[in-house]
């Protein structure tokens, strides 16, 4: 099933949660951005429930990941982005099991294991964090992640 | 002519009497009604408080009951899982006008919740037949609420509030029905779950399929002597489809 808004399009598996949404203030502030700057849109994805008041990076969501549990945040930034070193890197990425570390979490909780992508695609400039329930786990939960990513469509800005 | 004024008197007097007796009645009644979740204001607002704990045994597949997908109360795009996850599902469709309704968002105010242990996700329908902002007064911003006509529709949603209780593992509904009160609709879950353990339970022990049949109608309330085991006529073909479309 698939879900569309702010030129961001992806295929939910059956039983995935998902929004896309409006960046909110917090985000904004956290990234060094002033407030108002861009209230550009985030995507949510799930292999569990997501809970209705949670953070633009998953807090109140990742705390109750169980071991097989995938959170997916993809976070545009403002169009003053594109074109920054941060961003240099080009096309949506593909996650590897041996980008995540436990310490590469916004919050670090035990077992589990994170990672994030800066990149520009179709002259936008995103986030990508990726936050899987264990460690142990990432080679087999890479795969979905990719899975998923594989149809994620970016319109151009 | 005393007689007759007195007479007269008397006459007014009983009739006052029995409009007013006839005006209590008729209070008591919409009273009744209302506590009932039948609003006379509302015509089209038909309910069917019956709920259908009919285990539909239906592996995790194309026929199972779909995902929730639709919008937020603040206009995001979402998508809610409900077959081929861990947990059960209870699917609350809701309105923000039948007098019932107003009942269960009131309590969800005070617990979001609803004093479940499953997934509670409101359904109501989309931005064209239902005000966000009206329902953003409504809702508890704790409480998953998803506008999405074409849920009402795939789910075949016939009156507000309905409920669709769904066993995420196995893609069944576990029951279904229009059900006024969260006691009343807790009670039910229990019923369902607990009915739904002896199939499995049986089931999972092999029993002979005759037995699982007998079981499996139980467990949905039909028992020896039940009417619907006994038609007094045949169906008539089509007449069940000008049903549902009425």
């Amino acid at each position: 099933m698939r879900i569309r808004a702010d030129g961001i399009d992806v295929d939910v598996p059956r039983g995935w949660d998902a929004e896309i949404y409006r960046q909110r203030e917090a985000t904004i502030q956290s990234m060094g951005a002033d407030p108002g700057e861009t209230d550009a849109p985030i995507m949510h994805l799930a292999n569990f429930s997501l809970p209705p008041s949670r953070g633009d990076w998953g807090s109140g969501a990742v705390e109750i990941m169980k071991s097989d549990n995938i959170f997916i945040a993809l976070c545009e930034f403002g169009p003053e982005s594109v074109g920054k070193a941060l961003f240099a890197r080009q096309g949506l990425p593909r996650v590897d099991a041996a980008d995540f570390a436990p310490h590469q979490l916004q919050r670090t909780l035990p077992g589990q294991s994170g990672t994030q992508y800066f990149f520009t695609h179709a002259n936008r400039a995103f986030c990508l964090y990726v936050v899987l329930g264990s460690h142990a786990r990432r080679h087999e939960l890479v795969a979905e992640v990719n899975a998923v990513l594989d149809t994620l469509v970016i319109d151009p800005a | 002519m005393t007689v007759v004024l007195v007479t007269m008197g008397l006459a007014i007097v009983l009739l006052a009497a029995l409009v007013i007796g006839l005006l209590r009645s008729h209070g008591e009644i919409l009273r009744a009604l209302h506590q009932l979740g039948v609003n006379l204001d509302e015509p089209h607002d038909t309910h069917d408080h019956s709920f259908t704990n009919t285990p539909k045994l239906r592996p995790v597949s194309d026929s199972a009951p779909p995902d929730i997908a639709g919008t937020t109360l603040k206009g995001s795009a979402v998508k809610v899982g409900v077959a081929g996850v861990e947990h059960r599902t209870l699917l609350a469709f809701l309105s923000s006008t039948c007098s019932a309704c107003l009942n269960l968002w009131n309590e969800l105010k005070s617990d979001p919740t609803a004093g479940l242990n499953d997934r509670l996700v409101v359904v109501v329908k989309g931005p064209e037949a239902e005000s966000p902002s009206r329902l953003r007064d409504l809702a508890h911003p704790e409480v998953t609420v998803v506008q999405s006509t074409e849920a009402w529709e795939e789910y075949q949603v016939p009156v507000s509030p309905y409920f669709v209780y769904v066993d995420g593992p196995t893609g069944d509904i576990l029951g279904e029905g229009s059900i006024p009160t969260w006691d009343q609709v807790r009670s039910v879950i229990v019923q369902a779950a607990a009915d739904r353990a002896v199939v499995t339970q049986a089931m999972a022990s092999g029993v002979d399929p005759e037995l699982r049949a007998d079981i499996e109608l139980r467990a949905a309330g039909i028992t020896p002597g039940h009417p619907s085991l006994y038609p007094t006529s045949m169906p008539i073909e089509g007449l069940e489809d000008e049903e549902d479309e009425s």
